[in-house]
């Protein structure tokens, strides 16, 4: 009895489920302009996305673009869903690397097309599998990324070390660590929480010990944590807190913002960070000064390293049409025209971003010592390692420094982790 | 068309009662019992629909492997056998154990500022205002404001080494205990009020005598408190218990988004941020279902009595 | 006389346990306020002190980056949408259930306050999967049930207890007067019910208000997204300042604030009579 009128609820309950759904679809497509929704977490900020959005409507009368604009520490969240349920976006954004392979299969391959689209651009390899552009590439990206390590020319004088000649070797750096500590400044502004250590300090070690080759098979998941090569870059960013180089709270806030923050308000004397996107050149510049900012490549530990010497540059957001978009035409032209010209000279402009478009007018670009300086760096790239390692690898990465730095952990623990990490990793277990 | 659901129901049963209030009994039950559905139809739909079907689909994704965004197979009970000898899992529900066991202070401390509050110390109306306004920032909020006041040079250390603490202002954030017991003292800092506010609220209820009998006799007064006062106050610490029985793990969880993220290595990661970390940042939606299955067991047992108690206090008549 | 003197000793201490605690509360908020008015520069020498000059920069600059009367919006409709929601479908149930001769109505009251047990977060992903195949992802009406759904237990629990308490003999009266059961509810009842419908109210729009996990995996990146959401999406940008964060988050919390400090005295009141005697 009681069982039936149950079944009588639910069944209620299914139709005015039902009738909710017919209400909620609002698919509008009459005959005006297609509507394109693009995810974006906004890399280069809300005015360079502004200027996107106006200038590409405008040369493009039969497009409207729709953003939808998520924070970037939450986008894997959002993504995440759109992915499994094979709906949502038109275009949407990954990361450069590991992070877009993962979601390949949400992109619409761009076959013989990619290098038709790609023509102007230094590099677009970070968008094709295995960084190789004779495999499928799955987007375009426009932007041009990788780690620096900046100064404050002010804090070394004051130390009484040599502005115009920042440490170059591993042995110089700490020194100069002890000068800065002997001084009251902190030497290296560092953050340790969330993806950074891994995207940001990890690649710049490893270069002093990997090669080419290597950083292949560490994307391949075929490089052990225990091989010997990656065990003394983990021994190596172990030395850099446990010398105490670093401020002490590094293993309990994240290097955006608070650790850029340490830099940024002139209490340290380095601070490693990026090119694009944020907390380069531009942003130090504004809070410095221009001529107080000084940048330099990280130390070499091995000068002679067949990569010690290199950029470890990686293209920056790649931004694809999905696979269940029913507008892949007008997703196409918009991915076209971002890697464009008209669009790489509005990421100069207002994202102050190094734009990979080589036909960006030349006297657009900024006129900062530092800028000037990143260029000659970016002249002889290589891999970038961090992008390289799966979500659960660069996790384990952070981590694991954090206890090590704060002596709940050997370094020969770390490696075990990162093994398992590694092991964990749904992608990277699979090609084993 | 959404607030159509329960206006849905309505119009229906508006007209049913209005017509026969003259009863042949048996139809009149009947349709007693028709009416009672559609009313309470809404509110199964939504609790289906957003609770109880998401639950279902969480345990099916349990029982799946699934790799990165591909295809996703069964795979038995492997991912709760794997919990078992997950290090991090073990260390979350391990944590999750230490934050339940700090619910006496959740329960106590505003209880004792309600009574204090209750006093009618001059000002108690300004107090009582007051003690409520961190509950209104949203958490999110908090955590990103206590980033800056928890920091090694901050307001808190600035105010110990100002008072001679000096010892005492230590980096909050990186102990092993420290960041723990730091997140659960923020957290208590945004719900406190709602427990004053809550407990004041049952205060209302207890007889002026009875209260100033307990008040005025300076000695014995603790005693009096814990023999008068909170026996009649049962049922407001009773409902307050429930509430952060219930919440104490998911109001910490914007809390670890943003002060934390679980560090230093695996010092404040709790199931609800392990269920986040896994199935977001590394893809693995069969693994994270069943962390997340494990939190809803875990969460389910450590309220059964509060549910029991919600279910015999609505559903009691008065005596 | 000695008695006298103790107790006014501890009324003095009393007093200053009131204001340290009251000084815990809102210091934080002081310090995000003076914070915000401080310029980039001028947090960084001193973070702590007050500033030097103050500056209205970082609200223009929030204000800027975000279209604040759509975010107003977005959050006003769902969050009165869902409170509203939330409290009339907790009504109808806590009718049904204590005052309907309705069999199967305990069976129903259990299986909603169990729901209570359900955390959002160990349902997100399918929640958010379910939310996609109703076609509501990106909608007001997906945020807005969803938020019904998740204040139901705690309503229907107090508004069953309070009606509990409802002689039915009262019930009884109306009936003999002719009154049909919607009257009895929104007329008799309801009104009855008033400062527990207040207390739910202040407590469903305060967590509706702030939430983010709900309106950020419902809502995304699209127009319908939330203030909270909007703001998170401020200090989520790289070139932020905490200056600026903070003036973003003053923002957020300024409309909770207000509609608190307004409705104060009706709210105490309310929550006060509210817990039913």
């Amino acid at each position: 009895m009681f069982r039936r009128r149950l079944a009588g609820v639910l069944a209620a309950g299914v139709a005015t489920a039902a009738l909710l759904t017919g209400c909620g679809g609002d698919d509008a497509t009459a005959d005006g302009p297609v509507t394109l929704k693009v995810l974006t977490w906004e890399p280069g900020g809300t005015e360079y996305w502004k200027q996107v959005k106006t200038t590409f409507e405008a040369g493009h009368p039969d497009i409207k673009l729709e953003m939808q604009s998520v924070p970037f520490d939450k986008y894997p969240e959002v993504q995440g869903p759109y992915i499994t349920s094979q709906s949502g976006p038109d275009v949407m954004a990954n990361n450069a690397g590991l992070e877009l392979f993962d979601r390949r299969n949400a992109y619409v391959p761009l076959g013989a097309k990619a290098a038709e689209i790609n023509k102007d651009l230094v590099t677009y390899s970070g968008a094709c599998e295995g960084f190789d552009t004779s495999k499928p590439c799955y987007g375009v990206p426009f932007s041009y990324q990788g780690n620096v390590l900046y100064y404050n020319k002010a804090v070394l004088t004051a130390a009484g070390l040599d502005p115009e000649k920042p440490p170059a070797t591993w042995d110089e750096f700490g020194a100069a660590c002890e000068a800065v500590k002997k001084s009251g400044k902190t030497c290296l502004a560092l953050g340790l929480s969330g993806t950074f250590p891994a995207y940001w300090d990890f690649p710049e070690i490893a270069r002093n010990y990997l090669t080419e080759e290597d950083v292949r098979a560490l994307l391949a998941g075929k490089l052990s944590w225990k091989d010997p090569k990656l065990v003394a870059v983990l021994e190596k960013l172990a030395e850099i807190t446990t010398k105490g180089w670093t401020n002490k709270n590094a293993p309990s806030i994240t290097m955006l913002p608070d650790g850029a923050d340490i830099f940024q308000r002139g209490d340290a004397a380095f601070a490693g960070t990026i090119i694009s996107d944020a907390v380069n050149w531009e942003a130090f510049g504004k809070a410095l000064g221009d001529d107080k900012l000084g940048v330099t490549r990280w130390p070499a530990i091995d000068p002679a390293a067949p990569l010690a010497q290199k950029f470890s540059g990686i293209e920056g957001a790649v931004y694809g049409v999905t696979q269940w978009s029913k507008k892949k035409e007008a997703g196409l032209e918009f991915i076209t025209w971002l890697a464009g010209k008209e669009n790489g000279e509005l990421w100069v402009k207002h994202a102050k971003g190094q734009p990979l478009n080589k036909n960006v007018d030349k006297a657009l670009l900024p006129s900062s010592p530092a800028f000037l300086k990143i260029q000659e760096f970016v002249a002889a790239p290589t891999l970038h390692a961090g992008v390289m390692l799966s979500g659960p690898e660069a996790d384990a990465l952070a981590r694991g420094w954090q206890q090590v730095t704060l002596g709940q952990l050997t370094v020969d623990k770390w490696a075990d982790q990162m093994q398992q990490a590694l092991e964990r990793s749904p992608t990277k277990k699979q090609t084993k | 068309m959404t607030i159509s659901t329960a206006p849905v129901a309505e119009p229906a049963a508006a007209d049913a009662p209005t017509a026969p209030a003259r009863p042949p009994r048996r139809p009149a039950h009947a349709r007693e019992w028709w009416l009672g559905a559609a009313l309470v139809l809404p509110a199964l739909v939504l609790a289906l629909l957003f609770k109880v079907v998401p639950l279902v689909r969480g345990v099916i994704t349990s029982f799946e492997s699934s790799s990165g965004f591909g295809g996703s197979e069964f795979a038995g009970a492997d991912n709760y056998t794997r919990m078992f000898d997950d290090p991090m899992v073990l260390t979350s529900f391990r944590n999750a154990l230490l934050v339940v066991a700090t619910l006496p202070v959740w329960i106590v401390v505003p209880l004792v500022l309600a009574l204090l509050i209750h006093q009618r110390a001059p000002g108690w109306k300004f107090f009582r205002a007051v003690y409520f306004v961190p509950y209104t920032i949203a958490p999110i909020v908090v955590g990103i404001m206590f980033r800056q006041i928890l920091s090694p040079d901050g307001p808190v250390n600035a105010l110990l080494r100002g008072v001679g603490l000096e010892p005492l202002a230590i980096e909050w954030l990186n102990g092993r205990n420290s960041a723990l017991f730091s997140l659960v003292a923020v957290a208590l800092w945004s719900f406190f009020g709602l427990g004053v506010m809550t407990y004041l609220a049952g205060l209302a209820t207890i007889p002026e005598e009875t209260l100033e009998a307990a008040y005025l006799d300076g000695a014995g007064f603790f005693r009096r408190l814990w023999s008068v006062v909170v026996p009649m106050l049962r049922p407001t610490v009773a409902y307050w218990s429930v509430l952060c029985a219930s919440g104490v793990l998911i109001w910490l969880f914007p809390l670890i988004y943003a002060l934390t993220q679980g560090g230093p290595g695996d010092a404040t990661m709790l199931p609800e941020y392990l269920v986040f970390l896994t199935t977001f940042q590394f893809l693995d939606r069969g693994y994270g279902s069943a962390i997340g299955i494990a939190l809803f067991v875990f969460v389910a047992l450590l309220s059964i009595f509060s549910v029991r108690h919600m279910f015999t206090e609505g559903t009691r008549k008065p005596r | 006389m000695n008695a006298r003197h103790s107790a006014r000793i501890g009324r003095y201490l009393l007093t200053f346990a009131l204001v340290v605690v009251a000084v815990a509360a809102v210091y934080p908020l002081l310090f995000t306020v003076v914070s915000s008015l401080k310029t980039q520069s001028g947090f960084a020498n001193d973070p702590l002190g007050l500033p030097a000059g103050i500056t209205l920069d970082n609200y223009l600059e929030a204000f800027r980056r975000m279209d604040m009367p759509r975010l107003l919006l977005n959050s006003l409709i769902t969050t009165l949408g869902g409170l509203v929601l939330s409290v009339l479908a907790a009504l109808l149930v806590a009718y049904a259930v204590t005052k309907l001769r309705f069999r199967g109505g305990k069976v129903v009251f259990l299986l909603i306050i169990v729901t209570l047990t359900i955390p959002s977060q160990a349902i997100i992903y399918p929640l958010y999967q379910t939310v996609l195949d109703l076609g509501m992802s990106g909608e007001y009406q997906g945020l807005i049930l969803a938020y019904a759904a998740f204040g139901l237990p705690l309503g229907t629990y107090q508004l069953a207890g309070y009606f509990q308490q409802v002689p039915d003999e009262l019930i009884e009266a109306a009936r003999v007067d002719g009154a049909g059961h919607l009257t009895i509810l929104f007329r008799l009842l309801a009104p009855i019910a008033t400062p527990a419908l207040a207390a739910l109210a202040i407590f469903n729009f305060v967590w509706m208000w702030n939430d983010l996990l709900l309106p950020l995996v419902i809502m995304g990146g699209s127009d319908s997204k939330t203030l909270m959401v909007g703001v998170s999406l401020l200090s989520g940008q790289y070139d932020v300042s905490v200056p600026l964060v903070s003036a973003g988050l003053i923002v957020a919390l300024l409309p909770v604030l207000v509609i608190y400090l307004v409705f104060q005295r009706q709210l105490v009141a309310g929550a006060l009579a509210g817990s039913g005697k």
